[in-house]
């Protein structure tokens, strides 16, 4: 992709949740399956060991930290997207 | 677009949620993107700057004193380590409402920044 975007076109909201055990089976479905899962205060986080990636899951939202590496942040993003609903 | 008492109204998404009772959930990216360059990080980050305002004329694009560019409502921060100061590591934050742009940035800053910025 060259060049930029030429408009903004804003992807739907989103709403429920992402739970744990069910996305746990998702990420071991799609060859993932080194994940160290951390308890938070909030929610979970799971650490993705041999992607070197990290997956805080709370309530209310979902933050996914990688390197560049869009074939697996897009993947990811599409995992967490099957459990959430669109408006 | 929603349905209530019998009547149709158009009302923003974040409305409508509401108005269901349902709440957003916010689903962000964080991407680490590394670069080889030898100047300080504020410099980094300027000529970042400099780069994305060439190529995004269309967007705004912001340097805020507190050391972060904003691409819309994309975060842009670079830092390195003591041990390996001309490694940087670009973080780029953004949300799914910014995906197209999000994915564009980092894929634009893996490039690297072109040479004479």
């Amino acid at each position: 992709q060259e060049e930029p975007p030429e408009c903004l076109a804003p992807k739907p909201l989103l709403s429920g949740a992402v739970p744990l055990e069910a996305f746990l089976a998702a990420l071991h479905k799609h060859g993932i399956v080194e994940v160290k899962v951390e308890e938070t205060p909030d929610g979970h986080i799971l650490h993705l060991q041999a992607e070197d990636a990290l997956i805080q899951l709370e309530e209310d939202g979902t933050h996914i930290v990688c390197d560049n590496n869009e074939p697996l942040r897009t993947a990811l993003r599409d995992l967490v997207l099957r459990f959430l609903q669109k408006f | 677009l929603i349905m209530k008492d019998n009547s149709l109204r158009l009302v923003s998404p974040d409305q409508a949620l509401k108005e269901l009772g349902l709440s957003e959930h916010q689903l962000r990216f964080t991407c680490r993107v590394q670069l080889q360059d030898p100047h300080s990080d504020a410099d980094t980050l300027t000529r970042i700057f400099t780069h994305l305002k060439s190529v995004l004329k269309a967007y705004a694009i912001q340097h805020l004193p507190d050391g972060t560019v904003m691409v819309e409502s994309i975060v842009i921060k670079v830092s390195s380590t003591a041990e390996e100061p001309n490694v940087k590591v670009i973080l780029l934050s953004w949300s799914y409402q910014d995906e197209e742009l999000g994915s564009f940035l980092s894929t634009l800053l893996k490039k690297g920044l072109p040479a004479g910025l």
